[in-house]
């Protein structure tokens, strides 16, 4: 069980030790607050996954609960190819949003003509500044966040979480 | 319902632009009273309907379900429609395209237009931390995706590779903005100058991106009055201006479905001109004057091109040999642009607004001989929405 990470609040006292939601950065994962909650799950098996529509065969991404191309909300879960080329690419060597470590490596990726997904906008992570090249080839990766409290009836619940970037692939 | 009325903007004002000690609900004062300034005899009674813009009024001020808050500060009492958009970048720009219907459906006689945005926070770590809820906040921001400078940057590495465009021809744009804004006392930037050679002397912001490609993090507060022509006849003996054409495209919110081959092709602002334009009855060549939206000097190049200036690819080209100057084939961000004026979000669309009002009647600063019409543009986001809006010293027939 991931222990919940406390951090003190300057100029406002009162919101000491208070989780605020308004101020969080990734996605809130738990399946009592959303219904995508295979994709995490699955991103904890390091899968990565979306949804198919059953009635017209339309993938879309990011998932949802109905098919943006019918509006059928007979979908299925599929597994995403895991890899994809570099196409474009920036590196914020300091001034990276609170939350995100410089140096900050975003990519354009692309994907090869099988995949379902043409082009997708992700962090690389595992990566030295000056070492990715476009054209580079790499993988979906899978990490922690920081957990969130969640109130349960007169308790409070801990919400692990985990989110995904792509790494290098090893030459 | 059948078209009726013709929409008309009678003039508008500003709040000075810039890093600003003042709150939103300031900066529309000040808006207000310098629209008061620009039509004189305009008073808080004769304005029916309120549409105001802004996305971030809800965070960065703590003020959620702002409209009835901006109607008690301006002392407007609506009876046709009271309410707030956000579609960030293009706020004001979108609630003109509202107002416009609204006009000339009927609903709506008089509308005041006005955005405002406070993005200079106390602490400098919130203004950046602050656009992590501006985009789809569960997929790319989540990846780290912020202020825009390092999504443009990609976008013109595409375009530098795909269409050779240079350096040189970016520092262009920054010049030519520069230089427009130089005299404009609203603007962040004014009585700055930038040379070419500043431009590529200045620090690097992301590749290949320096500090004067970028626009910059800016307060402010825009305001215009959208009438009827009857109603605009009576408030002012100024030509009119009519609204010809709108389009709005919205392709995607996120990543994944951005609709060009490459990110150097923006198909959605290639069909959001289309549809202005055919509204408006004119083509790219009739555009006078326009006013597109200089987030990046990137933008304004391939802004040029899918709009119909110049062939697409030759954006830069077309920048270096000077069309976008006031004696140019298309005279383009003549007030300083977001380059220099700044940009906040929800202000800027009146503000674009007012600079093709004053060219078209004639009496703009850096004046575009025999100006007919205008076309003021904006993009909201990483590129996910386009907003057109056409000007013409006469309506469509
Ligand atoms: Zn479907």
């Amino acid at each position: 069980m991931a222990e919940l990470k406390t951090t003190q609040i300057v100029g406002n006292p009162h919101l000491e030790g208070k989780y605020i939601a308004e101020m969080d950065m990734w996605p809130l994962e738990d399946p009592a607050l959303n219904r995508l909650y295979p994709f995490y799950d699955n991103m904890k098996q390091s899968r990565w996954t979306t949804t198919k529509c059953k009635k017209c065969g339309y993938i879309s991404y990011p998932p949802g609960v109905a098919c943006p191309n019918c509006w059928s909300d007979e979908l299925e879960w599929i597994d995403l190819p895991r890899t994809a080329k570099v196409v474009g690419m920036t590196e914020t060597l300091a001034g990276a949003p609170t939350g995100f470590d410089s140096p900050l490596i975003i990519a354009w990726l692309g994907f090869d003509k099988a995949h379902p997904l043409k082009h997708l906008l992700v962090r690389i992570i595992n990566c030295q500044a000056g070492q990715l090249k476009i054209g580079d080839e790499v993988k979906f990766v899978t990490f922690e966040v920081p957990a969130h409290p969640m109130d349960v009836k007169k308790e409070s619940k801990t919400c692990e979480r985990v989110y995904y970037a792509f790494e290098p692939i090893k030459k | 319902m059948a078209q009726t009325k013709k929409a008309c903007i009678v003039g508008g004002g500003t709040s000075v632009f810039g890093v600003r000690a003042a709150s939103i609900f300031d900066m529309l004062q000040e808006a207000a009273n310098a629209m008061s300034k620009d039509i004189p005899g305009l008073k808080p009674k004769d304005i029916d309907g309120l549409i105001f813009a802004s996305t971030t009024a809800g965070r960065n001020s703590n003020s959620l379900n702002t409209a009835p808050i901006v109607a008690h500060r301006l002392g407007i009492k609506p009876t046709s429609i009271c309410v707030r958009v956000d579609t960030l970048c293009s706020g004001s720009n979108t609630a003109i395209i509202l107002a416009t219907g609204l006009v000339e459906s009927g609903i709506s006689e008089v509308v005041l237009v006005t955005g405002t945005e406070k993005l200079n926070l106390p602490q400098r770590w919130e203004s950046t931390f602050m656009n992590l809820y501006t985009n789809d906040h569960d997929w790319d921001s989540a990846m780290g995706l912020a202020v825009p400078p390092p999504f443009f940057g990609m976008i013109a590495q595409a375009h530098m590779k795909k269409y050779g465009t240079t350096k040189e021809q970016m520092g262009a744009v920054a010049v030519a903005n520069y230089a427009y804004g130089f005299n404009n006392p609203m603007a962040q930037f004014s009585g700055k100058t930038l040379s070419l050679g500043d431009y590529m002397a200045a620090r690097t912001v992301c590749d290949p991106f320096g500090l004067n490609d970028c626009c910059p993090v800016t307060d402010g507060a825009s305001a215009v009055i959208i009438a009827s022509e009857e109603r605009a006849k009576a408030m002012t003996k100024r030509p009119l201006i009519y609204i010809r054409g709108t389009g709005q495209t919205a392709s995607h919110g996120m990543s994944a479905g951005w609709p060009g081959e490459t990110l150097a092709d923006w198909p959605h602002l290639k069909k959001a001109g289309e549809i202005a334009y055919k509204a408006a009855q004119l083509t790219p060549k009739d555009i006078d004057v326009a006013q597109t939206h200089d987030c990046f000097t990137i933008s304004e190049i391939i802004e040029v091109e899918e709009l119909g200036f110049c062939k697409k690819g030759e954006g830069g080209a077309f920048v270096a040999s000077g069309q976008i100057k006031v004696d140019g084939q298309t005279p383009t961000n003549t007030d300083g642009g977001l380059l220099t004026v700044g940009h906040p979000y929800g202000a800027t669309g009146a503000r674009q607004a007012i600079e093709i009002c004053k060219q078209l009647q004639g009496r703009a600063l850096h004046q575009v001989k025999d100006a007919k019409f205008g076309l003021t543009h904006n993009l909201s986001g990483v590129c996910a929405q386009h907003t057109v809006v056409i000007y013409g010293t006469e309506p469509v027939k």
